[in-house]
């Protein structure tokens, strides 16, 4: 084919790629981020949350009930393979998401638009929070497990120090808050609320769940910082109804 | 044998119902639109396309189509080739349907028909009011389908710029310009479509979008192709007055119920809705009462200007007359008009629902363009033309709905006719003259590029635009266009001293534009020479002081040849194939 | 009397490989004005507000009455068509600028072939037959022609693409006006015979799950897309394939 001048023309650079149709795996990686987000970790919050609340009740019902949680059978399998390493999967995947993403609200200040950035804000809060949270509640100091009558007063320390309390408040709503959206993404994103109006009416479901969590967990700290149960023993006697005790409850 | 490459140039349309015939019969097709192909011009028709299917009970049949189109078009279109459009043209609607068209519907899932311009029958099948993209769309996907099969190479970005004519004027490929790196390269091909459209940039502003410049069909005029009743151009009666353009209100709102009116009363200033009833004049309703605001386009625009500069009743004073849809209801309006309801809230900030629309009348149409045999081919053996830069079917004023029916029927027949021929044909000698071909395009652009003198492109161009509104739209007088023909003939003489602001050689748009100008002037001249040479009113075509239509002289087609004299083109007559109707005074106040 | 005036700032780049910088114009103020007029102007009397001759301004642009998609462009700061921006409705000076997230062509003129590229992935078609006559295509009726019909009012503008935060060279994120066509082909009567094939497109690298839900697309969009009701129904039928085809093996 005969052509003409002008060899040495610029360039027009790649830009963002077509879809890889059918290709790949990021769909299956993705969407198990999403589920983890609800199953187990959103039923796990909602547990924790209403676990807190016994602590309304005082240091021997907080107590009691983290006697409990550690009662159920394989709970240590139960702990990691339902709650440690979801979390850790829905969080690292969440930030790998943040990263590829590049938000924009200077220029589309937009409802959605803020929801989008708040998301990934708020998740990068709860991942910082949880980390450490996990560290020092869990692995550190006392080990709850074994002596679940010290729990009550283990988090009592942690929230004498006004910064450790500013972060867990700041941290509880942020999760509230982050969980409650992820409901409604969840279902806008799964095909559950396809309509605009379903949108926006489970929108406020999701608005009310997320006050709702985010009072109770506020009012659970209250009972640890409030002056009801001020200066709580180190360790709490629980009463030997519960059945059995912890060491039988290890897996291996 | 390996399947012949065809080209096609213009992804409107016709070239898409071309490239889709083509490659359906297994040839192999290079497609060239300097837009991607599915932004081309088509988008923009709004109301519907026509096809008798008679799917209202009221006797409709396709030679009533046939018979509507011909007196539409004062007789001077060949009846053969529309007689079988009008034919054809249930099934292309029965093929679009299939294609996945989102035509209204009535309740039962049959097709809806809507009234429009210039028939009694509900004949104009309808996407609410953006057929024309909902059209151009089908065809587009089933060109994708045969691009990712690899039976279609796209070459959009590209800008054709002449045919490669061989020794024995034969045409054996184009030459096109890359309108990124401004490459020029020589496509060889077995036969070539021209798709190219309208030529509405010649009256600057017009309804039609940018890339309506002509060009290609100029290219090919000034290489010895014949250009045919070039003085037909329709005005639309009702377009949107704008700052860069007219933006058309389509036929379709008076279609389904618009009506046109102004004041009775010279300089009666209130708003439209505190005019009551009686004080307003429903002029077309009374001047055309069987036909009332669906009279043919030409009369409509002949009616507004008449209202406005003769019997001075514009609003405000200003030439502009209201198109009413106020007395409709919202949610019907909205299911069948949404598209063009909203353009006009867009553009001129009044909801259509609450106020009437401004309207006056715009340069819309080319009826006339590049002649054709019946097989859609050129005086040029192996050039083909379809669509609306051909002259066929619409005579001297195209009716409503027409287009989109005569743009697929010339695509259906254009591609299949191509690769008959180019199967048939010899292989050329060499390389059929492309090199040389070639060579004088690159000498074009070499040229332009260090030009040097004074004249700015876009401000000649304005210059045209206004010459060619004033003188050769509504209203022609042989004076008129003497002045636009010397007006052009400066024009042509200050385009040597064209200076282009930008001498880059990436993404030039001034320099693309400039090689469109030259070609648009070219053109001009067919259309204001032609003008002029008809002493008569047909159609379209109205001349003041000579305001009947006179069969005896001038039931012609005019062709234009091209010269390259100063005296411009050539031009000579030939007869009307008027076999099936037999031509008869055209009214639309009385039954015809 | 003097004339009313309009600034404009627009951001140039003679080529890929060239450095941007902005130049000032101003025109002449007119009511009606929209952007394409303005840069017409500049067109016609390429000189900068401090009066250096400069070169026309590179953009793409056809049918002006927002129906053909060509002119979308940055105008200070937002995606949106430059034919149907009025400057009376917007803050002086204008900045425009060409779209982020294509590469740029020259000026305001970037390549948007990826969305074509995207529609050609997911056999955003009809599959029909042929061409020759065949009768009339099957019944639609009018409630899902209202459906259909405004999905198949996409202009391919690109403007949902622009403004998703999603859409990056990361992801290769397909965008909401791919996945509003596989949407309105799957609900047509024949083209649903691709119906698995197109979601199975849509559940690869870059397809349906990398959106975020910001919602930006639906904001944007001139021409009032359901963008986010198709992409919410859409999820659900991949998520749907997807576990079939899992299932079946």
């Amino acid at each position: 084919m005969a052509t003409a001048q002008y060899s040495s023309a610029p360039t027009v650079k790649k830009g963002v790629q077509p879809l890889r149709a059918g290709q790949g795996t990021s769909f299956i990686w993705r969407k198990l981020h999403s589920l983890l987000g609800i199953i187990p970790i959103g039923a796990f919050l909602l547990e924790h949350l209403l676990s807190n609340f016994e602590a309304l009740k005082g240091p021997v019902a907080y107590g009691q009930q983290v006697r409990f949680l550690n009662s159920l059978p394989l709970v240590r399998v139960l702990e990691w393979v339902f709650i440690f390493l979801p979390i850790l999967y829905h969080g690292l995947y969440g930030l790998y998401i943040w990263f590829r993403g590049k938000s924009n609200i200077v220029y589309y200040p937009w409802a959605g638009n803020w929801m989008y950035t708040a998301q990934r804000y708020t998740g990068l809060i709860a991942i910082l929070y949880i980390g450490q949270h996990v560290l020092r509640q869990r692995f550190m100091g006392i080990s709850l497990p074994e002596n679940p009558g010290a729990a009550f007063a283990k988090v009592q320390h942690e929230l004498a120090n006004p910064w450790m309390l500013a972060v867990y408040i700041i941290a509880m709503i942020a999760i509230c808050w982050h969980f409650a959206y992820g409901i409604w993404l969840f279902a806008a994103k799964w095909g559950i609320t396809p309509g605009e109006r379903a949108r926006k009416r489970f929108g406020y479901v999701c608005t009310a769940i997320g006050i709702g969590l985010a009072i109770m967990g506020l009012a659970s700290i209250w009972a640890f910082v409030g002056p009801t149960y001020r200066n709580a023993p180190d360790i709490v006697p629980l009463s030997s109804i519960a059945a059995p005790a912890v060491a039988g409850t290890h897996a291996g | 044998m390996a399947a012949p490459k065809i080209i096609v140039v213009g992804g409107g349309l016709a070239g898409l119902a071309a490239v889709i015939k083509i490659a359906e019969a297994g040839g192999s097709v290079d497609l060239f639109s300097i837009v991607p192909v599915k932004r081309s011009h088509s988008v923009c028709a709004q109301g519907g396309i026509n096809a008798a299917k008679n799917l209202k009970g009221e006797g409709d049949s396709t030679d009533k189509h046939f018979d509507d189109t011909v007196y539409g078009g004062d007789f001077l279109a060949n009846q053969t080739p529309v007689k079988a459009m009008c034919e054809a043209a249930p099934g292309i609607i029965d093929l679009l349907d299939r294609m996945g068209v989102p035509f209204n519907r009535t309740p039962e899932g049959l097709l809806d028909f809507r009234r429009f311009g210039g028939t009694l029958y509900h004949r104009t099948a309808f996407a609410g009011a953006t057929t024309g993209q909902q059209l151009l769309y089908a065809l587009d996907e089933q060109v994708r389908r045969f691009e990712a099969e690899g039976k279609v190479k796209k070459y959009e970005g590209w800008e054709f710029l002449s045919a490669i004519i061989d020794s024995k004027g034969q045409a054996r490929g184009i030459t096109a310009m890359d309108l990124r790196t401004m490459e020029l390269r020589a496509f060889p091909a077995g036969a070539v479509i021209l798709a190219t459209g309208g030529i509405g940039a010649i009256f600057g502003k017009s309804t039609n979008s940018v890339v309506c410049t002509g060009s290609a069909q100029s290219a090919v005029f000034q290489q010895g192709a014949y250009y045919a009743n070039g003085e037909f151009i329709q005005v639309h009666p009702t377009a949107i007055p704008g700052e860069d353009k007219l933006r058309l209100m389509s036929e379709s709102a008076r279609g389904e119920g618009g009506r046109v009116w102004v004041p009775r009363k010279p300089g009666d200033n209130r708003p439209p809705r505190q005019i009551p009833e009686a004080e307003r004049l429903y002029f077309l309703e009374e001047w055309y009462p069987k036909y009332g605001n669906l009279v043919p386009r030409d009369i409509a625009t002949r009616a507004i200007h008449k209202v406005v500069y003769e019997n001075g009743l514009g609003i405000d004073g200003q030439p502009m007359v209201y198109l009413d849809l106020t007395h409709m209801d919202r949610a019907t309006l909205d299911r069948k008009l949404g598209g063009i309801l909203e353009i006009y809230e867009k553009f001129v900030g009044v909801d259509p629902h609450e106020e009437p629309m401004k309207i006056f009348p715009g340069m819309h149409y080319t009826m006339g363009g590049l002649w054709v045999d019946f097989n859609l081919m050129t005086n040029i053996p192996g050039l083909f033309g379809a669509g609306e830069c051909e002259y066929q079917y619409h005579g001297a004023n195209r009716l409503g709905a027409n287009s989109l029916v005569s743009c697929i029927f010339d695509g259906f027949r254009s591609g299949p006719n191509a690769l008959e021929f180019a199967r048939s044909s010899s292989a050329p000698e060499g390389d059929g003259g492309a090199a040389a071909e070639l060579a004088r395009q690159s000498e074009i652009n070499a040229k332009l590029i260090k030009n040097e003198g004074g004249e700015n492109p876009f401000r000649l161009w304005r210059e045209l635009g206004s010459t060619m509104t004033e003188h050769a739209t509504v209203l022609r007088y042989n004076k008129g266009l003497q002045k636009a023909d010397e007006k052009i003939i400066s024009l042509l003489d200050r385009y040597k001293r064209v200076n282009l602001s930008d001498r880059s050689q990436w993404a030039n748009t001034s320099f693309a534009f400039a090689r469109q100008l030259k070609n648009m002037l070219e053109l001009s001249r067919t259309v204001v020479l032609g003008a002029m040479l008809r002493d008569e009113s047909r159609g379209a075509h109205y001349k003041p002081d000579f305001p009947d239509r006179n069969d005896e002289k001038f039931l012609k087609t005019t062709k234009a040849t091209f010269t390259g004299d100063v005296a411009g083109p050539r031009l000579e007559f030939e007869d009307v194939d008027i076999q099936y109707i037999k031509p008869r005074p055209r009214r639309y106040d009385a039954a015809k | 009397m003097a004339t009313k005036t309009v600034q404009l700032e627009i951001k140039r780049q003679a080529s890929p490989d060239a450095a941007s910088d902005w130049e000032r114009f101003e025109v002449e103020w007119r009511p009606g004005l929209n952007v394409t007029s303005a840069l017409m102007d500049i067109a016609l009397n390429p000189v900068t507000a401090d009066g250096r001759p400069t070169t026309p301004v590179t953009y793409d642009s056809n049918c002006l009455e927002e129906i053909c998609g060509s002119c979308a462009m940055r105008i200070n700061g937002k995606a949106r068509m430059a034919c149907s921006t009025l400057i009376e409705n917007i803050e002086q000076p204008v900045r425009i600028e060409p779209l982020s997230k294509f590469p740029l062509v020259r000026d305001l003129q970037v390549d948007r072939s990826v969305l074509f590229e995207n529609l050609k992935a997911v056999k955003a078609w009809v599959p029909i037959d042929g061409t020759y006559d065949l009768g009339p295509g099957p019944r639609v009726f009018p409630q899902e022609q209202e459906v259909s019909y405004p999905l198949s009012n996409c202009i391919s503008c690109t403007c949902c693409m622009e403004v998703c935060p999603q859409f990056t060279e990361e992801t290769g994120f397909v965008g909401a006006a791919t996945i509003a066509q596989v949407r309105l082909f799957n609900n047509h009567p024949t083209g649903s015979v691709l119906k698995e094939e197109r979601l199975r497109a849509l559940a690869g690298d870059g397809g349906i799950q990398e959106c975020g839900f910001a919602q930006n697309c639906v904001e944007v969009c001139p021409k009032q897309l359901p963008l986010t009701n198709a992409i919410s129904d859409v999820s659900r039928d991949v998520l749907i394939q997807k576990a079939k085809d899992c299932l079946r093996g």
